[in-house]
């Protein structure tokens, strides 16, 4: 009988390269980027590919050291933009860092986690819009933290009665994050897939170019009323906050 | 008549050789099955004591090992743990998971003893005594030998704890720190490994754990 218990159990060990990391965000494969920062953030990278979820549908790649190294400065440029106390009101805490992000073969920039205080980013994102992903992935960390401040149906009123949001972000073809000329209450085309999003693409601009937010909203009310909800908002997280 | 023979010079060089193989053959199976041959034993009297009522002995396969406790860093921790110790709930309990020359951890009261351990469950069992809020200390660096509560999220403390055998500093302020081991990290690294599972198949045990005056 123990012998075929034994037999059974080893066909059931789910095979894992542990190591302290796993240990602490049951992410396999990690190594130490930085962990001495400013700010307490923590920087990981993926040494070899891995994969998680309980249907194992997130899966990132290792990276190749040279391009860690080129893309590094830039995300720890834009992280250090957010003080210590702030990170930690939004559990953040660990930035995992890999190539090829993808949630349900469904390539993404990131992968936030309040649970684990975690934020997985593809340093291969679109160059274009890297930098304004790393602050758009953050808010869904702040916003998930604080949903009542953050509140999806309020936010759908600051727009046109006869505009709709799409049932979700990823089934909608809204997806140009480029900024658009007129914004009429949305600043890219991705803003108007669904409500969190929208709050997340004007956060990342403002966090990323504040001046031009504030020059958007001169003439467009509906934005200037997002923008200041947001502003409010994040002021009652933190009253030393500032884009 | 029989003639006797002399052997050659290369037939005892030849000779030499293959019990020169057998001794090394036999002497290293035996270094390689006893794997507590070079762990030092504890000797009380040698350990310098602060306090005896914060000093735990932990006896596992390779000898004992020394656990001084902090109930100045975590209070409520140190109470719990105490508790289990001094009730002997932690004898018999299995290192089930243990990362080669990382940490050893074990604790599970539930699923984890030596009569009837669940390898399906383990680790997710829980005691009698409900969950602890986690007591985390951003200064205290985790060194090896440090001991800490072990949890799934924040504030799950129960029975379950883990120690270090080498620096991991980035486990300061995740982990409640409750102890520091003042003798036999080499004995806690002589533990079965079991670094590609989850857990260990047919795991090593706390042989016996009592605190040094109760």
């Amino acid at each position: 009988m123990k012998y075929i218990i034994s037999i059974i159990l080893i066909f059931n060990i789910s095979v894992v390269n542990a190591n302290e990391i796993f240990n602490l965000l049951k992410i396999p494969n990690l190594e130490i980027y930085n962990i001495n920062t400013s700010n307490g953030l923590k920087y990981l990278y993926a040494e070899n590919n891995f994969k998680i979820g309980l249907k194992k549908n997130i899966s990132c790649d290792r990276l190749k050291k040279n391009e860690l190294e080129k893309k590094y400065p830039i995300i720890e440029k834009n992280l250090n933009k957010y003080e210590a106390d702030f990170l930690v009101k939004n559990n953040l805490k660990f930035i995992i860092l890999c190539e090829n992000l993808s949630v349900s073969s469904i390539n993404t920039g990131g992968v936030p986690n309040i649970l684990k205080r975690s934020l997985i980013l593809d340093i291969n994102f679109n160059l274009e819009h890297f930098e304004r992903m790393i602050h758009h992935e953050f808010f869904h960390m702040i916003q998930a933290k604080h949903k009542r401040m953050f509140d999806e149906a309020l936010w759908s009123k600051f727009n046109r009665t006869s505009f709709k949001y799409a049932e979700c972000s990823t089934c909608s073809d809204r997806t140009d994050l480029s900024l658009y000329k007129n914004t009429d209450g949305f600043l890219t085309e991705y803003s108007k897939s669904i409500p969190s999003e929208d709050m997340a693409e004007i956060f990342s601009f403002l966090m990323i170019n504040k001046e031009l937010v504030e020059k958007k909203i001169e003439n467009d009310l509906i934005l200037k009323n997002k923008v200041n909800y947001l502003e409010k908002n994040l002021k009652l997280i933190d009253d030393n906050f500032v884009f | 008549m029989i003639k006797k023979i002399k052997s050659s010079l290369s037939e005892k060089i030849l000779f030499i050789f293959l019990i020169s193989l057998a001794v090394f053959t036999f002497g290293s199976f035996y270094l390689i099955k006893n794997k507590c041959l070079f762990v030092k034993e504890l000797d009380l009297e040698k350990l310098k004591i602060s306090d005896p009522k914060n000093l735990a002995i932990m006896d596992v396969e390779c000898g004992k090992v020394a656990i001084e406790l902090y109930p100045q860093v975590s209070p409520k921790s140190v109470e719990r743990f105490k508790y289990f110790v001094d009730s002997g709930l932690y004898n018999n309990s299995a290192f089930y998971r243990v990362i080669e020359n990382t940490l050893v951890q074990a604790g599970d009261l539930e699923f984890g003893y030596h009569y009837n351990i669940n390898y399906f469950k383990i680790g997710s069992g829980k005691s009698k005594l409900g969950k602890l809020k986690s007591e985390l200390s951003n200064d205290y660096e985790f060194k090896a030998g440090t001991v800490a509560m072990a949890r799934g999220e924040f504030d799950t403390e129960d029975s379950e704890f883990f120690i270090i055998l080498k620096d991991i500093p980035l486990y300061q302020g995740e982990y409640t720190p409750i102890g520091k081991v003042v003798f036999g990290l080499d004995a806690l690294k002589k533990i079965k490994i079991g670094n590609k599972t989850d857990y260990v198949l047919r795991p090593d045990y706390i042989k016996e754990f009592q605190l040094l005056e109760n």
